[in-house]
C-alpha cells in the first residue's frame, strides 16, 4: 500500500521535515525558540542550462511547488 | 574605520613630491609621518584579522562538535549499506553527479579552491559528469571551467552551522533532477586535524545500486521503500559532508587569520623600528645642523 504522503507527492525528505516541524511546535516554549531557529533555512538556488545560470529561486518554494505538482500528476 | 585610515595616507602621498622638492629635512619629515600612517593602518588590519580569528575560533568549537555528531549519524546511515554490500551500480552508460559542498564565504585559504582542483582533475581524467555545487565560492571558481556540466547550484549555506533541514532540502531538489544518475559522489574537505584537511567523496547510492547488492535480502524490505531509503541516506550524507565542511572552513579561517595575525604583527615591529630609526636620524641630523650653525656663528 502506498502511504497518504507518498500519494500526496511528497519525498520522504519532506515527510519527515514536516513531521519534525510538528514536533519542534510542540516542544515547550523555551526550548521551541532555540529548535525552531535550526529549521530556518535561506537556501537559495539556481538552475544551470548548457553552462549558463538559470534565475536564482528559494528553495523551499520550490520544493513545495515541485511537490505540489507531482501530487496533482 | 578603514576611510580614517586612508585619507592620512593619501595626504601623505599628496604631500610627498612637494617635501621632495624641498630641502633634504623635510623629505625625511615626510617619509616619518608615511611610516607612521602605515604603521597606523597595519596595526588597524591586524586588530581586524585577530577579532576574525576570535570569531572564527568560538564558531569553529561549535562546528566540531556538530560534525562530530552529524559523522556518527552519516556513518550509522551508511552501515545499512556496508552490511548490503552495496557498490556503484555496473551500468554502461554511467551517468555520475558530483555534489560539491563549499561555502559562500572567503577568507580562509585554500579550502575552496581544494575542492575545484580535485574537480578539475577529475575532469581531465574521467568521462564527463554532472556537478551541483553547493556554496557561492565553488560555482565562481568551476563556472570558469566546467561550467558545462553543471546542473544546479545552491546559495545561502555557511553562515551558520548547517541543519539538517537545508541537507533535507538540497537533497529534495537534487532527486528531482531530470536525469537518472547512476552514481552519485558528494565532495566536501574531510576534517584531520585543526590544520589539515582533504578533499574527499562519499558515495551515496541509486535506488538501483541498492536493490541490486548482494546482501540486501537479509534486510526484508518492501521495493517501495528502497527509494525513500535513498532519498533519506543522501541528505544523511549531504548533512555529514555540510557538516564536516563547515568545520574544516572555520578551522581553516582561524589558521588563517592567525597567519595574518602574525604577519602583521612582524611587519609593525619591522616598521617600528624603522620609525625609531629614521625618527633618530633626523633628530641627529638637526643637532649636526644646528651644532654647524653655532660654531659657524662663532667663528665669524
Amino acid at each position: 500500500m502506498t502511504a497518504a504522503w507518498k500519494a500526496a507527492g511528497l519525498t520522504y525528505n519532506r515527510y519527515l521535515a514536516v513531521a519534525a516541524r510538528a514536533i519542534r511546535r510542540s516542544l515547550k516554549e523555551d526550548k521551541r525558540i532555540v529548535a525552531e531557529r535550526r529549521a530556518v533555512s535561506e537556501l537559495r538556488f539556481a538552475t544551470w542550462k548548457n553552462g549558463k545560470a538559470g534565475e536564482p529561486k528559494d528553495l523551499a518554494a520550490a520544493n513545495a511547488a515541485a511537490m505540489a505538482e507531482s501530487a496533482s500528476s | 574605520m578603514l576611510s580614517r585610515v586612508a585619507r592620512p595616507a593619501l595626504r601623505a602621498a599628496v604631500a610627498a613630491p612637494r617635501a621632495a622638492a624641498g630641502p633634504s629635512t623635510a623629505a625625511t619629515y615626510a617619509t616619518l609621518r608615511e611610516i607612521e600612517t602605515r604603521l597606523k593602518s597595519i596595526r588597524n588590519i591586524e586588530k581586524i584579522t585577530n577579532t576574525m580569528k576570535v570569531v572564527a575560533s568560538t564558531k569553529l568549537t561549535r562546528a566540531t562538535r556538530s560534525m562530530n555528531d552529524s559523522r556518527k549519524y552519516g556513518e550509522a546511515s551508511n552501515e545499512v549499506f556496508k552490511s548490503a554490500e552495496t557498490t556503484a551500480a555496473e551500468a554502461e552508460e554511467k551517468k555520475s553527479l558530483v555534489i560539491v559542498c563549499s561555502s559562500d564565504k572567503g577568507l580562509c585559504g585554500g579550502i575552496h579552491s581544494g575542492l575545484s582542483r580535485t574537480i578539475r582533475r577529475m575532469s581531465a581524467e574521467e568521462p564527463p559528469f554532472d556537478l551541483v555545487i553547493i556554496g557561492e565560492k565553488c560555482k565562481a571558481q568551476l563556472s570558469r571551467t566546467n561550467a558545462k556540466g553543471i546542473q544546479l547550484n545552491f546559495a545561502g549555506i555557511g553562515k551558520d552551522i548547517p541543519t539538517f533541514a537545508d541537507a533535507q532540502a538540497i537533497a529534495d531538489q537534487i532527486v528531482l533532477l531530470p536525469t537518472e544518475y547512476t552514481d552519485v559522489k558528494i565532495l566536501y574537505n574531510k576534517f584531520i586535524n585543526a590544520t589539515s584537511y582533504e578533499p574527499t567523496f562519499i558515495e551515496a547510492f541509486s535506488e538501483e545500486a541498492i536493490s541490486q547488492s548482494p546482501n540486501i535480502s537479509a534486510f526484508e524490505v518492501e521495493d517501495e521503500a528502497l527509494a525513500n531509503l535513498r532519498e533519506y541516506s543522501l541528505a544523511n550524507s549531504l548533512y555529514w559532508a555540510l557538516a564536516e565542511g563547515h568545520a574544516c572552513e572555520q578551522s581553516a579561517r582561524r589558521n588563517a587569520m592567525e597567519n595574518a595575525s602574525k604577519n602583521a604583527g612582524e611587519m609593525i615591529g619591522k616598521y617600528q623600528i624603522l620609525y625609531n630609526r629614521t625618527r633618530q636620524a633626523v633628530i641627529t641630523g638637526e643637532l649636526v645642523e644646528i651644532i654647524t650653525g653655532a660654531i659657524a656663528s662663532e667663528e665669524m
